[in-house]
């Protein structure tokens, strides 16, 4: 891989505000050469297996406005049963733009590359890490990945930004003081490292024009201060390795700023995977600056098309909005509207809730493509309209009115999901129920069985609209819409839809 | 070289369809044409590809445009289902309701209903099946077909017919189909709200009796409807057979109307029907293929899943003009490597999507080079190089497309 002839590319932050009266909350300027520069407040898409889901990299550029995306090592590091021994493809993959990251998986080069080591959210490895090494998720199971690897693995795939490797227990549960405090000594142990390595003079290497988004990991800040320390004493001698910060936590931003002003300079990634816009908007106001939102794909999944705005809509009604409408619902099936109203997005300006109604109850994959662009649009038109706001100074009260405003989580939806398993999903326990109900039961369904799956419907959140359920077929796999008939097509679905007529009288013999 | 017939009339309209014959094969019965729909002109000969529910597997209308396609399928039983009518009449038809600006062409949805459902039986009035969810009596006929299809609003739509499997050995039985179905133009023709901007297509009954899909294309023919289809092939017969009954069909059937071969896809198959005079084709199998992790290329299927191409940084096939093939330098192309297919066959479906690009542009780009070779008079030349292509040892080439092409003039082993 050769460095020389390129024009540097070294990233460049720019500040644009940082109102006080505003709280934490910022306006920035994130630029790469050669890329789309980035006004933040924003967001980067969120892939699997380098590819934002559903979405082909055409659609990426044309429709998705977003101006990164984030990838994880762990989606390209399998070793494969039949050749266990295979150094990962896409190190070995040839760039004439020297990004073999988004050449490798047709990322446009427009669109700025985060790497890191683990998907978002990742997969809790039973293994847990080492002094050495970090534990990762692959589709052919678990892997130790060692932080020499990890870094020769930055500097071969040559991201914009790399996220450096962090002790993490991917766990809900907060760590014990002893486990946190082991994950603030690997931090430093491991950034450390990173540093020599990348940019150090020790490396026979040239210093790396990669910028490195240093993890602030979750747990208290009493416990990691060292570790920060060390980051903005790195950062004073030598701005040019450390050029942002990967946020675990928001909470931890006004202890970090505090403390160390000198790091307030640099862009901040969110990598607290927030659930809702109203967790967006708090930890924005912390001063996140870039946000990765898995709440985005999950939604789409669940055939919702996210339905706010920044600041609310001013209406005269008292009740709560909903932050998304379910799309699988059969009250769209007849509505030539627009996804939502005034959106500007592909799915909505060419295509209808009727369509991505009809495309939901049939499974057929476009539906989810659809709504994983209009999502995309929804998100990129909201953090727009906050960098307005905190431009003229009302970003202080339109977050008051949109927190009254809108319902606290995203509507689950009550479509059937695209195919609901893969290693990515992993069991959250025993007792987990099926996302997607089965496609056979038992012929004339065993009392027991039915009791089960009434009690469970009893449990779904949405039950009173349980009528928009529609007519999905239950096999669980988008991969086929056999040309056979559908098994769960009702004799009175056929003559209601007009397709045939029931016979009433059929003679016998 | 001999020179290129150009046909003195060449031209001829109905209602909602003109059908004009731009060159025809100096040694092949091959047909280069113009058929124009209702909305708007495509190029035969044609491979449609099959959007069963009105979305073809995952790829957007605006991304199935830029493979070239004008024309795609529909399939009337799987609307009929879902949407269901009431949706496709309140919505204004399946062009509006998939934001598809070109042409749909419609199955009768009797296919469904007879090679698949076991226990359909066919009586006079309609198709008698059982539902196959509750089990109850449904009754499927010529006029339901008909309403159906008026609602999706097709360019093209199909009569239902009696279609029995070819290899079916009951010959009364396949003379009362092939009777019943001329019958069922009848009450399809009659029943027909909209001639005048969807066009309704007769299909050829008869099995493999050549004597019987003789009798069926005068009767049909007759009838005169702006397009024909030769139905109840590939349904698991000999393919030598397959080739004698459409040539048989082609011979008879009038010039200056398109002619459509039903549920034929394989390459192969597509270029030897062209040689045999047959304009149109549909199949399913580019596109599920494309979901197995299949990419059709000229020198064959390529299982994409196979360890060989997790380090082929090439794209899915060499000198290919499709989207994830095309030099990432030119317009709109997307810069797929056989590796990243690899990387994401089977576990994102965004690989199964642009596998689905690439073999629907193939598929219609191979229709489109035979289209070219026959205006150009050189489609006996674009055969060869075709099967050259697609085996490297002459002494593979299976013997049906030597024997088919044999009797339209060309001789594979002829250099």
């Amino acid at each position: 891989m050769s460095s020389d002839g390129h024009e540097p590319t070294t990233m460049t932050f720019e500040l644009l505000k940082t109102a006080v009266k505003d709280g934490g909350a910022r306006l920035g300027r994130l630029a790469f050469p050669g890329r789309r520069t980035v006004d933040t407040p924003n967001f980067f898409g969120l892939t699997s297996r380098g590819v934002i889901p559903h979405v082909t990299p055409d659609n990426v550029e044309k429709h998705l406005h977003t101006n990164g995306t984030y990838m994880a090592l762990e989606d390209f590091i399998e070793r494969p049963q039949q050749n266990m021994t295979r150094p990962p493809p896409i190190y070995e993959t040839p760039s004439p733009i020297n990004k073999p990251l988004n050449s490798f998986t047709a990322m446009p080069s427009s669109i700025i590359t985060v790497l890191g080591s683990r998907r978002l959210p990742a997969v809790s490895s039973p293994m847990g890490n080492t002094n050495q090494t970090v534990s990762v998720f692959t589709s052919t199971g678990f892997q130790a990945v060692t932080t020499k690897q990890y870094i020769n693995a930055i500097q071969t795939l040559n991201p914009d930004i790399a996220i450096p490797l962090a002790d993490l227990t991917h766990k809900t549960s907060t760590p014990t003081s002893k486990r946190a405090l082991r994950m603030a000594e690997r931090a430093d142990d491991w950034i450390k490292e990173w540093f020599t390595e990348m940019y150090g003079p020790k490396s026979n290497k040239e210093p790396s024009k990669i910028a490195t988004f240093a993890p602030v990991l979750p747990i208290s800040y009493s416990i990691q201060w060292e570790y920060i320390e060390r980051l903005s004493e790195e950062h004073a001698s030598n701005p040019r390795v450390l050029s942002g910060l990967a946020v675990y936590d928001a909470d931890l931003i006004p202890d970090v700023s505090t403390s160390y002003q000198n790091l307030d300079s640099l862009p901040r990634l969110a990598l607290t995977t927030p659930s809702t816009p109203h967790q967006v908007l708090r930890q924005l106001s912390l001063g996140m600056d870039i946000f990765l939102l898995p709440f985005l794909s999950t939604a789409s999944d669940a055939g919702i098309a996210l339905s706010f705005t920044f600041p609310p809509p001013a209406s005269e009604s008292s009740g709560l909005l909903p932050l998304g409408i379910d799309m699988s619902s059969p009250e769209h099936s007849i509505s030539l509207e627009p996804l939502t109203e005034s959106c500007t997005c592909y799915a909505c300006t060419t295509h209808h809730r009727a369509f991505v109604q009809h495309l939901l109850g049939a499974r057929e994959m476009l539906g989810w493509t659809l709504l994983q662009i209009h999502n995309h649009a929804v998100l990129a038109s909201f953090f727009a309209s906050i960098r307005e706001a905190l431009a003229d100074g009302t970003f202080e009260d339109k977050a008051r009115q949109f927190a009254l405003r809108y319902e606290p989580e995203i509507p689950q939806g009550l479509g059937e999901r695209p195919r609901a398993r893969g290693y990515h999903f992993k069991s959250e326990g025993p007792g987990e129920q099926k996302k997607n109900k089965p496609g056979w039961s038992k012929f004339e369904g065993e009392e027991g069985a039915k009791n089960i799956e009434e009690k469970v419907a009893d449990l779904r959140i949405d039950d009173e609209q349980s009528g928009a359920s529609g007519l999905g077929s239950g096999v669980d796999s988008v991969a086929e819409t056999p040309l056979v008939p559908d098994e769960n097509a009702d004799a009175k679905d056929l003559e209601e839809k007009g397709f045939a007529e029931k016979v009433v009288e059929e003679e016998k013999k | 070289m001999s020179v290129v017939q150009r046909m003195t009339s060449n031209k001829a309209s109905s209602a909602a369809l003109t059908f004009e014959l731009v060159a025809k094969c100096s040694t092949t019965r091959a047909r280069a044409s113009i058929l124009t729909l209702p909305h708007g002109p495509v190029n035969l000969p044609i491979f449609m590809p099959v959007a069963t529910q009105a979305s073809l597997k995952g790829i957007t209308p605006e991304q199935l445009e830029s493979t070239g396609c004008r024309l795609c399928l529909n399939n009337t039983y799987h609307l009929g289902l879902k949407p269901g009518q009431e949706v496709l009449d309140a919505v204004g038809g399946a062009h509006k309701l998939q934001g598809w600006k070109h042409n749909l062409l419609t199955d009768s949805g009797g296919f469904q209903m007879v090679s698949l459902l076991k226990l359909a039986k066919v009586t006079e009035e309609g198709v008698r099946f059982l539902s196959p969810h509750d089990g109850s009596p449904m009754l499927l006929t010529p006029e339901h077909s008909m309403s159906l299809q008026n609602s999706i609003g097709s360019d093209i739509m199909m009569q239902l017919d009696d279609v029995l499997v070819t290899t079916h050995p009951d010959k009364a039985r396949m003379r009362e189909a092939m009777e019943r179905s001329v019958r069922w133009l009848d009450r399809c023709i009659k029943a027909h709200k909209n001639p005048d901007r969807q066009n309704l297509f007769c299909i050829i009954q008869g099995g493999l009796d050549l004597e019987m899909r003789r009798e069926c294309c005068r009767e049909m023919v007759a009838r005169d409807t702006p397009g024909i289809a030769i139905g109840g092939l590939s349904g698991g017969e000999a393919k030598d057979d397959f080739c004698k009954v459409v040539a048989t069909c082609t011979e008879l059937l009038p010039e200056l109307k398109p002619r459509y071969v039903m549920g034929i896809g394989y390459p192969e198959d597509l270029v030897v029907s062209v040689a045999l005079g047959a304009d149109m084709f549909d199949c399913v199998w580019p596109t599920r293929t494309a979901r197995f992790g299949n990419a059709i290329t000229k020198h064959g299927v390529l299982n994409m899943k196979k360890e060989q191409y997790a380090k082929d940084f090439g794209p899915i096939e060499d000198g290919c003009g499709c989207p994830c093939c095309r030099p990432v330098d030119q317009e709109g192309a997307i810069g797929v490597t056989r590796a990243f297919v690899h990387h994401n066959s089977a576990k994102e479906t965004v690989a199964a999507h642009l596998l689905t690009i690439h073999n629907v542009w193939y598929q219609l780009h191979l229709m489109g080079g035979a289209r070219d070779a026959i205006i150009a008079d050189k489609f006996p030349a674009f055969v060869k190089e075709f099967f050259n292509n697609l085996y490297p040892d002459r002494k593979s080439y299976p013997s049906w497309t030597v024997n088919a092409l044999k009797t339209v003039g060309i001789d594979l082993f002829d250099s």
